[in-house]
């Protein structure tokens, strides 16, 4: 059957730099353990099915530098090989508690699953699982696209070198790791500015995505609105996110996730559990938090936790069978209104953080592979497209210069620009005006081992200090104290390190702590901050 | 309100960024030099931040606070998207220009914000919680 139009479904996969190879049991690299169990690995074992079985993905997927790094860290593999190890004897435990109560035991066995697939997937990839995504993109079932290198909001750093620093270390990043250059990129938080167009495409980009009003917000008509893409004057492509498929999925009203017979996210097994069964698998101060065990659905908004009932994950996965119909439905309806008014076929861009699918919503992706599924089984008139494709493959688009937005909360720049966090950007200038200065000072000069190192880290800390992730755990009141001495440590780090190499007295042995944990970008060269940039 | 731990070397520095299609966020530092001036009272303590407007917009209201307070917002003038502020503070009765910033640029007002208060991790705040 002919396509009526297309879909593009664009996850955006990014953690912040987690690492701490000097402490066994550190609480955030739980981040990363919880979504490579329950997003990354899921996900990518759906996209192998589904390539395996003839289908298509078809999808785009952005990898964050950072998540990137901490997919190819081996202390980090190391660690999560013991997270699972220690979920899969709980769950041994498990099995025997719930013998004698089959409601439960249904949902143990579902976890020992997941923990088993997971366990499954590292070894058959080293641990690696950048492998498998790289030959996916390599046979052509989806396209791998980057975002900056920190993940910062880019309209949010004044500074065009910390712009470029961030642009050119993220397609630096993505050669190294995937082997070719990099042709999308993904904006943190979808935030837009106009003068990002030419860094963009200075630093070899073919396109990006923005949020949907700022279509709306362009200064010339944009009579398809989000349904086509775009092009900047300086030949820069861009895809508007369509609102209505995300609404769908994320509305807090009517959403999907919300429905009754999923998973309860807040009850957690280590809050339920008795305090001594469950000790040795809390951390090592014995605090109970979540394990991921959780045994739970929804069961109606706004219930209480303790009236919650036993997850069914028969009724969970039917549900999922329904709403993969429904979404699908409402982009048929999407594409033949818009070719009713248009005498056109459009295109649906539906943009995702990818960690919503399994980690937030258990069931996202067993909802996205049935989508992907759906079409060709049952033949529907859409089809899946990569932006690549589409834009090798649709007639010239229109040039538009759209409005300053982003996907945040009302639109623009709240989130990360509040009475929460504002406190942080003096730190952040700092470090990033000391940096410029630095390198511009220093670029062209010969420099001893020790001082390269240095000017080298130093510009690591830098971009991990310009990260959007403290500013927005600041603002949701969420490891906010962790956040804020991320955010001091990094900044006081560039600094300390950018004021030693100045004095000549680099502290060598600080230098090489901070090498070994603070690893991100081993190839960077302090140089991508100059003010004139060698690259 | 939240402050930084530690205090990293000051520098004279005026950042003005786009918070809304309604404020600007600005904030301010002064290098040890000039907050010696403020500390010895050649500088009275009130600073004045106003927003000028490089293609021609209209006037916007002055925003003062008192030289330590460091940061604040101000209303996006009518009639200008695209603002520098400038930072000054009174000596010997006369407003004496101390910073400049960046040029930055408002976003228009789209509207339909509870429509599109679903994207990204918000999910997580809004609806799991």
């Amino acid at each position: 059957m002919s396509s009526r139009g297309s879909l593009m479904f664009v996850l955006h996969a990014h953690l912040p730099y987690v690492n701490h190879p000097q402490d066994s049991g550190f609480l955030e690299e739980n981040w990363f353990f919880e979504a490579v169990v329950e997003t990354y690995v899921p996900i990518i074992s759906a996209l192998e099915r589904l390539a395996g079985e003839g289908i298509r993905p078809g999808v785009a997927v952005s990898i964050s530098p950072t998540l990137g790094a901490m997919l190819e860290n081996e202390a980090l593999e190391a660690k999560l090989q013991l997270y699972i190890e220690s979920r899969l004897e709980l769950l041994e435990l498990e099995l025997s508690r719930a013998h004698n109560d089959p409601a439960l035991l249904r949902t143990v066995k579902l976890y020992l699953k997941l923990y088993e697939e997971a366990a499954e997937l590292m070894h058959k990839y080293s641990g690696d699982l950048i492998t498998p995504l790289k030959a996916l993109q390599h046979a052509g079932q989806i396209e791998i696209i980057t975002t900056s290198a920190t993940h910062a909001v880019l309209p949010l750093l004044a500074r065009p070198e910390a712009v470029r620093a961030q642009l050119a270390v993220a397609a630096e990043d993505y050669a190294d790791r995937f082997n070719r250059k990099p042709a999308g990129f993904w904006l943190p938080e979808c935030a837009y500015e106009p003068r990002l167009n030419s860094y963009l495409k200075l630093s070899g980009f073919n396109y990006t995505f923005t949020e949907s009003h700022s279509v709306g917000l362009a200064a010339a008509a944009a009579p398809n609105g989000v349904y086509s893409p775009y092009r900047t004057s300086n030949g820069l492509g861009l895809f508007a996110r369509d609102a209505a498929s995300s609404r769908e999925v994320w509305s807090s009203s009517f959403g999907y996730p919300g429905d009754p017979a999923y998973r309860e996210f807040y009850r957690d097994f280590g809050y339920d559990g008795d305090y001594e069964y469950v000790r040795p698998y809390l951390g090592a101060d014995g605090i109970r938090r979540p394990l991921g065990l959780k045994y739970h659905r929804i069961t109606g908004a706004g219930s209480d936790l303790a009236a919650k009932q036993y997850y069914d994950p028969e009724a969970a996965m039917a549900r999922v069978e329904a709403h993969a119909s429904d979404f699908l439905a409402r982009r048929m309806k999407q594409t033949d209104d818009f070719y009713a008014a248009r005498g056109a076929r459009p295109l649906i861009v539906s943009c995702y953080d990818a960690e919503l699918f399994g980690h937030w919503w258990f069931e996202g992706p067993a909802f996205l592979e049935s989508v992907i599924r759906k079409i060709r089984v049952e033949r529907l008139p859409l089809q899946f497209v990569t932006p690549s494709e589409y834009l090798n493959s649709c007639q010239e688009p229109q040039e538009l210069s759209p409005g300053i937005s982003s996907w945040g909360e009302n639109g623009y720049f709240d989130p990360w620009v509040n009475e929460t966090n504002d406190f942080i950007y003096p730190a952040v200038y700092a470090a990033t005006d000391k940096m410029i200065e630095t390198a511009n000072r220093f670029r062209n000069q010969d420099l001893s081992a020790v001082a390269a190192r240095a000017l080298n880290q130093a510009a690591r800390e830098t971009l991990l200090s310009q990260s959007s992730d403290w500013a927005f755990l600041l603002y949701i009141g969420s490891h906010a104290a962790y956040a804020k001495g991320r955010l001091e440590d990094h900044a006081a780090n560039a600094v300390k390190l950018l004021g030693e190499v100045a004095e000549k007295k680099v502290d060598e042995a600080a230098l090489a702590a901070l090498e070994q944990k603070n690893s991100v970008f081993p190839r960077l060269d302090f140089r991508v901050f100059a003010s004139v940039s060698k690259f | 309100m939240a402050e930084l731990s530690r205090t990293l070397p000051a520098e004279d520095r005026l950042v003005l960024l786009p918070k809304n299609p309604g404020l600007f966020f600005f904030f301010w530092q002064f290098s040890s030099g000039r907050a010696a001036a403020f500390l010895s009272g050649a500088f009275s303590p009130e600073i004045e931040l106003r927003l000028v407007c490089p293609d021609g917009g209209g006037p916007s209201q002055p925003v003062r606070a008192d030289w330590q307070t460091g940061r604040g917002y101000v209303p996006v003038p009518e009639q200008c998207k695209t603002c520098q502020a400038a930072l000054y503070a009174l000596r010997g009765g006369s407003w004496e220009k101390l910073l400049e910033s960046n040029q930055a640029s408002a976003p228009l007002a789209a509207g339909m914000a509870e429509d599109r208060a679903y994207a990204s991790l918000e999910f997580h705040k809004k609806v799991l919680s």
